[in-house]
Protein backbone atom coordinates (compact mmCIF):
# COMPACT_ATOMS: atom_id res chain seq x y z
CA UNK A 1 0.00 0.00 0.00
CA UNK A 2 1.51 3.48 -0.72
CA UNK A 3 1.43 6.25 0.97
CA UNK A 4 -1.45 8.65 -0.38
CA UNK A 5 -1.30 11.96 1.87
CA UNK A 6 -4.39 13.21 -0.10
CA UNK A 7 -6.60 10.80 1.95
CA UNK A 8 -6.05 13.16 5.03
CA UNK A 9 -8.16 16.38 3.97
CA UNK A 10 -11.06 14.20 3.76
CA UNK A 11 -10.78 12.75 7.49
CA UNK A 12 -9.81 16.11 8.97
CA UNK A 13 -13.30 17.48 10.47
CA UNK A 14 -13.54 14.09 11.96
CA UNK A 15 -10.24 14.40 13.28
CA UNK A 16 -10.55 18.35 14.40
CA UNK A 17 -14.08 17.06 16.75
CA UNK A 18 -11.82 14.29 17.98
CA UNK A 19 -8.88 17.06 18.91
CA UNK A 20 -11.91 19.43 19.98
CA UNK A 21 -12.60 16.38 23.08
CA UNK A 22 -9.21 16.27 24.09
CA UNK A 23 -9.04 19.93 24.44
CA UNK A 24 -12.60 20.03 26.35
CA UNK A 25 -10.96 17.29 28.86
CA UNK A 26 -7.63 18.72 28.93
CA UNK A 27 -9.22 22.50 29.89
CA UNK A 28 -11.79 21.30 32.44
CA UNK A 29 -9.78 18.30 33.88
CA UNK A 30 -6.42 21.18 34.42
CA UNK A 31 -8.81 23.85 35.76
CA UNK A 32 -9.93 21.63 38.19
CA UNK A 33 -6.88 20.01 38.71
CA UNK A 34 -4.76 22.85 39.67
CA UNK A 35 -7.09 24.01 42.15
CA UNK A 36 -7.23 20.64 43.61
CA UNK A 37 -3.45 20.62 43.60
CA UNK A 38 -3.30 24.01 44.79
CA UNK A 39 -5.28 22.94 47.95
CA UNK A 40 -3.85 19.73 48.33
CA UNK A 41 0.26 21.27 47.80
CA UNK A 42 -0.71 24.15 50.61
CA UNK A 43 -2.45 21.11 52.90
CA UNK A 44 1.36 19.53 52.65
CA UNK A 45 3.61 22.47 52.70
CA UNK A 46 1.41 24.35 56.02
CA UNK A 47 -1.01 21.59 57.25
CA UNK A 48 -0.79 20.79 60.94
CA UNK A 49 -0.03 16.92 61.19
CA UNK A 50 -3.40 15.34 59.99
CA UNK A 51 -4.34 17.91 57.20
CA UNK A 52 -0.66 17.11 55.94
CA UNK A 53 -0.97 13.48 56.07
CA UNK A 54 -4.63 13.78 53.94
CA UNK A 55 -2.93 15.61 51.35
CA UNK A 56 0.00 13.05 51.48
CA UNK A 57 -2.02 9.89 51.22
CA UNK A 58 -3.97 11.97 48.26
CA UNK A 59 -0.87 12.27 46.93
CA UNK A 60 1.02 8.99 47.02
CA UNK A 61 -2.42 7.15 45.96
CA UNK A 62 -1.98 8.59 43.00
CA UNK A 63 1.12 9.02 41.91
CA UNK A 64 1.73 5.05 43.10
CA UNK A 65 -0.87 4.23 40.49
CA UNK A 66 -0.79 4.46 36.64
CA UNK A 67 -3.80 7.08 34.99
CA UNK A 68 -5.43 4.16 33.23
CA UNK A 69 -6.26 2.39 36.41
CA UNK A 70 -7.38 5.40 37.84
CA UNK A 71 -9.68 6.10 35.09
CA UNK A 72 -10.67 2.45 34.71
CA UNK A 73 -11.52 2.33 38.76
CA UNK A 74 -13.43 5.97 37.83
CA UNK A 75 -15.77 4.43 35.09
CA UNK A 76 -15.78 0.83 36.34
CA UNK A 77 -15.68 0.23 39.69
CA UNK A 78 -17.06 3.64 41.45
CA UNK A 79 -21.26 2.57 40.28
CA UNK A 80 -20.15 -1.19 41.89
CA UNK A 81 -18.38 0.45 44.97
CA UNK A 82 -20.31 3.49 45.14
CA UNK A 83 -23.38 3.49 43.46
CA UNK A 84 -21.85 6.68 41.36
CA UNK A 85 -22.56 5.98 37.55
CA UNK A 86 -20.91 8.55 35.76
CA UNK A 87 -20.85 9.08 31.60
CA UNK A 88 -16.94 8.20 30.14
CA UNK A 89 -16.39 11.93 29.53
CA UNK A 90 -16.84 12.68 32.98
CA UNK A 91 -15.10 10.00 33.54
CA UNK A 92 -12.19 11.20 32.01
CA UNK A 93 -12.44 14.59 33.02
CA UNK A 94 -12.44 13.48 36.68
CA UNK A 95 -9.51 11.47 36.10
CA UNK A 96 -7.33 14.06 35.32
CA UNK A 97 -8.30 16.69 38.06
CA UNK A 98 -7.32 13.47 39.86
CA UNK A 99 -4.41 12.94 38.49
CA UNK A 100 -2.84 16.24 37.77
CA UNK A 101 -3.77 17.82 40.91
CA UNK A 102 -1.31 15.10 42.71
CA UNK A 103 1.61 16.54 40.67
CA UNK A 104 0.50 19.49 40.69
CA UNK A 105 0.52 19.57 44.60
CA UNK A 106 4.10 18.32 45.12
CA UNK A 107 4.61 21.27 42.32
CA UNK A 108 3.05 24.21 44.67
CA UNK A 109 4.55 22.52 47.79
CA UNK A 110 8.06 22.63 46.53
CA UNK A 111 7.23 26.28 44.93
CA UNK A 112 6.03 28.00 48.33
CA UNK A 113 8.34 26.20 49.94
CA UNK A 114 11.28 27.30 47.96
CA UNK A 115 10.87 30.85 49.04
CA UNK A 116 12.71 32.34 51.79
CA UNK A 117 11.45 31.72 54.91
CA UNK A 118 12.68 34.93 56.59
CA UNK A 119 10.41 36.79 53.86
CA UNK A 120 7.77 35.04 55.68
CA UNK A 121 9.10 36.24 58.62
CA UNK A 122 9.25 39.93 57.75
CA UNK A 123 5.55 39.78 57.16
CA UNK A 124 4.40 38.22 60.35
CA UNK A 125 6.99 40.49 62.01
CA UNK A 126 4.80 43.57 60.58
CA UNK A 127 1.53 41.96 62.46
CA UNK A 128 0.09 40.25 58.88
CA UNK A 129 -1.59 37.18 59.45
CA UNK A 130 -0.55 34.17 57.62
CA UNK A 131 -3.06 33.89 55.04
CA UNK A 132 -1.93 37.13 54.14
CA UNK A 133 1.68 36.34 53.83
CA UNK A 134 1.05 34.01 51.83
CA UNK A 135 -1.28 35.65 49.22
CA UNK A 136 0.57 39.20 49.03
CA UNK A 137 4.14 37.71 49.70
CA UNK A 138 4.81 34.29 49.31
CA UNK A 139 1.93 33.61 47.04
CA UNK A 140 3.36 35.95 44.23
CA UNK A 141 6.71 34.79 44.52
CA UNK A 142 6.07 31.07 44.48
CA UNK A 143 3.69 31.53 41.30
CA UNK A 144 6.77 32.93 39.19
CA UNK A 145 8.60 29.35 40.02
CA UNK A 146 5.29 27.79 39.43
CA UNK A 147 4.89 28.43 35.55
CA UNK A 148 7.79 26.26 34.26
CA UNK A 149 6.81 22.71 35.89
CA UNK A 150 3.40 23.46 35.75
CA UNK A 151 3.35 23.94 32.14
CA UNK A 152 5.48 20.70 32.02
CA UNK A 153 2.19 19.26 34.20
CA UNK A 154 -0.06 20.55 31.30
CA UNK A 155 1.55 19.29 28.80
CA UNK A 156 2.15 15.44 29.66
CA UNK A 157 -1.87 15.80 30.93
CA UNK A 158 -3.12 16.47 27.44
CA UNK A 159 -1.17 13.63 26.32
CA UNK A 160 -2.40 11.34 29.24
CA UNK A 161 -6.12 11.99 27.47
CA UNK A 162 -5.47 10.04 24.90
CA UNK A 163 -5.48 6.98 27.18
CA UNK A 164 -8.60 7.55 27.52
CA UNK A 165 -9.14 5.20 24.28
CA UNK A 166 -9.56 2.31 27.24
CA UNK A 167 -13.20 3.98 28.14
CA UNK A 168 -14.12 4.76 24.75
CA UNK A 169 -14.43 8.63 24.96
CA UNK A 170 -14.03 9.82 21.27
CA UNK A 171 -11.15 11.82 22.00
CA UNK A 172 -8.41 12.49 19.38
CA UNK A 173 -6.47 9.48 19.71
CA UNK A 174 -9.91 7.17 19.77
CA UNK A 175 -10.87 8.98 16.49
CA UNK A 176 -7.77 8.10 14.97
CA UNK A 177 -8.23 4.48 15.73
CA UNK A 178 -11.45 4.51 14.43
CA UNK A 179 -10.54 6.16 10.79
CA UNK A 180 -7.88 3.37 10.91
CA UNK A 181 -9.84 0.73 11.33
CA UNK A 182 -11.89 1.53 8.26
CA UNK A 183 -9.09 2.66 5.87
CA UNK A 184 -5.83 0.91 7.53
CA UNK A 185 -4.40 4.08 6.28
CA UNK A 186 -1.58 4.20 9.16
CA UNK A 187 1.03 6.29 8.13
CA UNK A 188 -1.09 9.06 6.90
CA UNK A 189 -3.91 8.68 10.26
CA UNK A 190 -1.22 8.76 13.13
CA UNK A 191 0.62 11.31 11.17
CA UNK A 192 -1.72 13.74 11.07
CA UNK A 193 -3.15 12.86 14.72
CA UNK A 194 0.15 13.49 16.34
CA UNK A 195 0.99 16.64 14.34
CA UNK A 196 -2.64 17.74 15.60
CA UNK A 197 -0.70 17.23 19.13
CA UNK A 198 2.00 18.56 18.44
CA UNK A 199 0.43 22.11 17.44
CA UNK A 200 -1.85 21.55 21.11
CA UNK A 201 1.13 20.90 23.00
CA UNK A 202 3.06 23.70 20.78
CA UNK A 203 0.39 26.25 21.67
CA UNK A 204 0.23 25.50 25.52
CA UNK A 205 4.21 25.93 24.99
CA UNK A 206 3.84 29.21 23.40
CA UNK A 207 0.94 30.39 26.00
CA UNK A 208 3.49 29.70 28.80
CA UNK A 209 6.51 31.09 27.28
CA UNK A 210 4.91 34.51 26.96
CA UNK A 211 3.61 34.24 30.37
CA UNK A 212 7.27 33.29 31.55
CA UNK A 213 8.82 36.14 29.67
CA UNK A 214 6.41 38.60 31.19
CA UNK A 215 7.35 37.77 35.18
CA UNK A 216 10.31 37.65 35.83
CA UNK A 217 11.69 34.91 38.11
CA UNK A 218 12.68 36.87 41.48
CA UNK B 1 4.83 49.10 83.79
CA UNK B 2 7.86 48.06 81.40
CA UNK B 3 7.31 47.93 77.81
CA UNK B 4 8.78 44.69 77.53
CA UNK B 5 8.85 42.21 80.80
CA UNK B 6 10.29 38.81 80.84
CA UNK B 7 8.95 36.74 83.73
CA UNK B 8 11.32 33.13 84.00
CA UNK B 9 10.92 33.69 80.39
CA UNK B 10 12.29 29.72 79.50
CA UNK B 11 12.67 28.34 75.23
CA UNK B 12 13.55 24.95 74.86
CA UNK B 13 14.29 23.36 71.18
CA UNK B 14 13.66 20.03 71.73
CA UNK B 15 15.76 18.81 74.70
CA UNK B 16 17.90 22.48 74.17
CA UNK B 17 17.56 24.92 76.93
CA UNK B 18 18.17 28.16 74.71
CA UNK B 19 16.75 30.83 77.35
CA UNK B 20 16.79 29.96 80.89
CA UNK B 21 14.40 31.77 82.95
CA UNK B 22 15.19 35.18 82.03
CA UNK B 23 13.87 38.08 83.95
CA UNK B 24 14.32 40.91 82.32
CA UNK B 25 12.56 45.01 82.07
CA UNK B 26 12.80 47.12 79.27
CA UNK B 27 11.76 50.28 79.90
CA UNK B 28 10.21 53.07 76.91
CA UNK B 29 13.53 55.27 75.67
CA UNK B 30 16.06 52.37 76.55
CA UNK B 31 18.63 51.59 73.89
CA UNK B 32 19.18 48.07 74.83
CA UNK B 33 22.18 46.50 73.06
CA UNK B 34 22.77 42.53 73.59
CA UNK B 35 26.10 40.85 73.16
CA UNK B 36 27.10 37.31 73.46
CA UNK B 37 28.82 34.24 71.76
CA UNK B 38 26.83 32.50 69.07
CA UNK B 39 24.01 30.32 71.08
CA UNK B 40 23.96 32.35 74.02
CA UNK B 41 20.25 32.86 73.05
CA UNK B 42 20.53 36.71 72.24
CA UNK B 43 18.73 36.55 68.92
CA UNK B 44 16.34 33.85 70.51
CA UNK B 45 15.27 36.55 72.79
CA UNK B 46 14.73 38.83 70.68
CA UNK B 47 12.87 36.55 68.56
CA UNK B 48 10.57 35.79 71.52
CA UNK B 49 9.48 39.39 71.68
CA UNK B 50 7.53 39.63 68.68
CA UNK B 51 6.61 35.80 68.71
CA UNK B 52 8.39 34.48 65.86
CA UNK B 53 10.14 31.85 68.60
CA UNK B 54 7.64 30.65 70.66
CA UNK B 55 8.09 30.88 74.28
CA UNK B 56 8.11 27.38 76.15
CA UNK B 57 8.33 28.45 79.78
CA UNK B 58 7.80 31.21 81.78
CA UNK B 59 5.74 34.50 80.53
CA UNK B 60 6.70 37.82 78.25
CA UNK B 61 4.47 40.58 78.48
CA UNK B 62 5.03 42.97 75.34
CA UNK B 63 3.10 46.84 75.87
CA UNK B 64 1.01 45.00 78.36
CA UNK B 65 -0.13 42.00 76.36
CA UNK B 66 1.50 38.06 77.08
CA UNK B 67 2.93 36.87 73.71
CA UNK B 68 1.14 33.64 74.82
CA UNK B 69 -2.27 35.13 73.96
CA UNK B 70 -1.62 34.12 70.37
CA UNK B 71 -3.74 35.08 67.11
CA UNK B 72 -5.22 38.64 66.86
CA UNK B 73 -3.58 39.77 69.89
CA UNK B 74 0.37 38.49 69.08
CA UNK B 75 -0.49 40.24 65.35
CA UNK B 76 -1.39 43.44 68.07
CA UNK B 77 2.60 42.88 69.83
CA UNK B 78 3.93 42.38 66.16
CA UNK B 79 2.37 45.74 65.28
CA UNK B 80 4.04 47.73 67.79
CA UNK B 81 7.20 45.96 67.96
CA UNK B 82 8.67 46.76 64.38
CA UNK B 83 12.32 44.22 63.27
CA UNK B 84 14.78 44.58 60.82
CA UNK B 85 16.80 41.39 60.37
CA UNK B 86 20.55 40.28 59.37
CA UNK B 87 19.51 39.08 55.72
CA UNK B 88 17.15 42.48 55.11
CA UNK B 89 14.20 40.25 53.94
CA UNK B 90 12.69 42.70 51.60
CA UNK B 91 9.92 41.94 49.13
CA UNK B 92 11.82 41.38 45.85
CA UNK B 93 8.82 41.89 43.84
CA UNK B 94 8.12 45.09 45.24
CA UNK B 95 10.02 48.55 45.08
CA UNK B 96 11.31 50.26 48.12
CA UNK B 97 8.38 52.97 48.15
CA UNK B 98 6.13 49.33 48.43
CA UNK B 99 8.05 47.78 50.77
CA UNK B 100 7.96 50.56 53.09
CA UNK B 101 3.74 51.13 52.13
CA UNK B 102 3.07 47.72 52.52
CA UNK B 103 2.89 47.17 56.31
CA UNK B 104 0.53 50.43 56.33
CA UNK B 105 -1.58 49.29 53.78
CA UNK B 106 -2.29 45.64 54.91
CA UNK B 107 -2.17 46.19 58.71
CA UNK B 108 -3.11 49.57 59.41
CA UNK B 109 -5.69 49.67 56.44
CA UNK B 110 -4.49 52.96 55.04
CA UNK B 111 -5.54 53.50 51.15
CA UNK B 112 -2.26 53.48 48.97
CA UNK B 113 -1.84 56.73 48.56
CA UNK B 114 -1.93 57.48 51.92
CA UNK B 115 0.51 54.90 52.59
CA UNK B 116 2.70 55.92 49.60
CA UNK B 117 3.38 59.44 50.44
CA UNK B 118 4.06 58.32 54.08
CA UNK B 119 6.41 55.69 52.74
CA UNK B 120 8.65 58.25 50.89
CA UNK B 121 8.54 60.58 53.91
CA UNK B 122 10.25 57.85 55.89
CA UNK B 123 12.47 56.84 52.50
CA UNK B 124 13.59 60.57 52.49
CA UNK B 125 14.32 59.92 56.53
CA UNK B 126 16.82 57.05 55.55
CA UNK B 127 18.40 58.99 53.16
CA UNK B 128 16.54 56.75 50.06
CA UNK B 129 13.61 59.15 48.62
CA UNK B 130 15.60 58.94 45.59
CA UNK B 131 15.66 55.50 45.03
CA UNK B 132 12.09 54.91 46.13
CA UNK B 133 11.13 53.46 42.36
CA UNK B 134 13.89 50.46 42.78
CA UNK B 135 13.61 47.19 42.99
CA UNK B 136 15.73 45.88 46.10
CA UNK B 137 17.91 43.85 43.72
CA UNK B 138 19.27 46.64 42.14
CA UNK B 139 19.89 48.42 45.86
CA UNK B 140 23.25 47.99 47.58
CA UNK B 141 23.21 46.24 50.88
CA UNK B 142 23.22 48.84 52.86
CA UNK B 143 20.87 50.72 51.11
CA UNK B 144 18.36 47.60 51.28
CA UNK B 145 19.16 47.16 55.71
CA UNK B 146 17.64 51.13 55.44
CA UNK B 147 14.81 50.66 53.22
CA UNK B 148 14.37 47.57 55.76
CA UNK B 149 14.14 50.15 58.72
CA UNK B 150 12.06 52.35 56.65
CA UNK B 151 10.08 49.56 56.23
CA UNK B 152 9.36 48.56 59.79
CA UNK B 153 9.17 51.82 60.94
CA UNK B 154 5.74 52.49 58.68
CA UNK B 155 3.62 50.37 60.54
CA UNK B 156 4.26 52.87 63.45
CA UNK B 157 5.70 50.61 66.33
CA UNK B 158 6.78 51.71 69.96
CA UNK B 159 9.58 49.36 70.04
CA UNK B 160 12.31 48.39 66.96
CA UNK B 161 13.83 45.37 67.16
CA UNK B 162 17.16 44.87 65.35
CA UNK B 163 18.55 41.06 64.64
CA UNK B 164 22.57 41.55 63.67
CA UNK B 165 21.58 44.49 61.64
CA UNK B 166 25.29 44.94 60.08
CA UNK B 167 26.42 41.43 60.36
CA UNK B 168 25.77 40.61 56.50
CA UNK B 169 27.41 44.33 55.14
CA UNK B 170 30.64 45.49 54.26
CA UNK B 171 32.66 47.50 56.76
CA UNK B 172 31.88 50.72 54.45
CA UNK B 173 28.56 49.65 54.51
CA UNK B 174 27.76 49.33 58.26
CA UNK B 175 28.36 53.22 58.98
CA UNK B 176 25.40 54.28 56.70
CA UNK B 177 22.94 51.66 58.76
CA UNK B 178 24.32 52.39 62.06
CA UNK B 179 23.95 56.12 61.26
CA UNK B 180 20.04 55.88 60.90
CA UNK B 181 20.30 53.45 63.96
CA UNK B 182 21.81 56.58 65.95
CA UNK B 183 19.19 58.58 64.66
CA UNK B 184 16.06 56.76 65.80
CA UNK B 185 17.59 56.57 69.08
CA UNK B 186 18.20 60.17 69.48
CA UNK B 187 14.63 60.80 68.56
CA UNK B 188 13.34 58.60 71.88
CA UNK B 189 12.60 55.62 70.20
CA UNK B 190 12.77 52.46 72.63
CA UNK B 191 15.43 49.34 70.71
CA UNK B 192 16.62 45.97 71.39
CA UNK B 193 19.40 45.79 69.12
CA UNK B 194 21.26 42.33 68.72
CA UNK B 195 24.89 42.78 67.51
CA UNK B 196 28.51 43.03 67.26
CA UNK B 197 29.52 46.40 67.02
CA UNK B 198 30.82 47.53 70.32
CA UNK B 199 31.31 50.96 69.50
CA UNK B 200 27.18 51.53 68.41
CA UNK B 201 27.15 49.68 71.99
CA UNK B 202 29.02 52.54 73.87
CA UNK B 203 27.74 55.56 72.20
CA UNK B 204 24.42 55.02 71.23
CA UNK B 205 23.63 52.02 73.62
CA UNK B 206 21.53 53.41 77.30
CA UNK B 207 22.36 49.47 78.48
CA UNK B 208 24.32 46.95 77.63
CA UNK B 209 23.54 43.16 78.21
CA UNK B 210 25.56 40.11 78.02
CA UNK B 211 24.71 36.50 77.47
CA UNK B 212 25.83 33.43 77.98
CA UNK B 213 24.24 29.75 77.80
CA UNK B 214 20.99 31.04 77.65
CA UNK B 215 20.60 33.13 80.65
CA UNK B 216 21.79 37.34 81.74
CA UNK B 217 25.31 37.45 83.33
CA UNK B 218 26.21 41.04 83.12
CA UNK B 219 23.26 44.09 82.69
CA UNK B 220 24.48 47.64 82.73
CA UNK B 221 25.61 50.31 81.42
CA UNK B 222 27.46 50.11 78.07
CA UNK B 223 30.52 52.27 78.99
CA UNK B 224 31.23 51.15 82.32
CA UNK B 225 30.88 47.46 81.73
CA UNK B 226 33.16 47.88 78.80
CA UNK B 227 35.60 49.67 80.78
CA UNK B 228 35.33 47.46 83.47
CA UNK B 229 34.12 44.34 82.46
CA UNK B 230 32.71 42.19 85.52
CA UNK B 231 33.33 38.51 84.38
CA UNK B 232 36.28 37.29 82.91
CA UNK B 233 33.88 35.83 80.66
CA UNK B 234 32.79 39.29 79.67
CA UNK B 235 36.62 40.62 79.17
CA UNK B 236 37.79 37.52 77.17
CA UNK B 237 34.81 38.24 74.83
CA UNK B 238 35.00 41.71 73.85
CA UNK B 239 38.66 41.29 73.62
CA UNK B 240 37.39 38.90 70.37
CA UNK B 241 35.09 41.70 68.80
CA UNK B 242 37.26 44.58 68.78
Amino acid sequence: MEVDWSVVPGFLPQLAAGARVTILIALAGLIGGTILGLIAGLMRAYGGRVINAIAFVYIELIRGTPIVVQVMFLYFAMPILLGIRMDPMSAAILAIVVNAGAYIAEIVRGAFLSIPRGLTEAGLAMGLPQWKVLTHIVGPLAFRRLIPPLGNQFIVSLKDTSLFIVIGVGELTRTGQEIMASNFRAVEIWTAVAVLYLIMTGTLTFILRVIEKRMRIL
Amino acid sequence: MSIIEFHKTSKHFGDLKVLDEVDLAIEEGEVVVLIGPSGSGKSTLLRCINGLEQITGGDLIVDGISVRAGGRKLRQIRQEAGMVFQQFNLFPQMTALQNVAFGPRKVRGLSRAEAESQALLLLEKVGLKERAHHVPSALSGGQQQRVAIARALAVRPKVMLFDEPTSALDPELKQEVLNVMRQLAQEGMTMVVVTHEMSFARQVGSRLIFMEHGKISVDGHPAEVIANPPSDRLRDFLQHVE
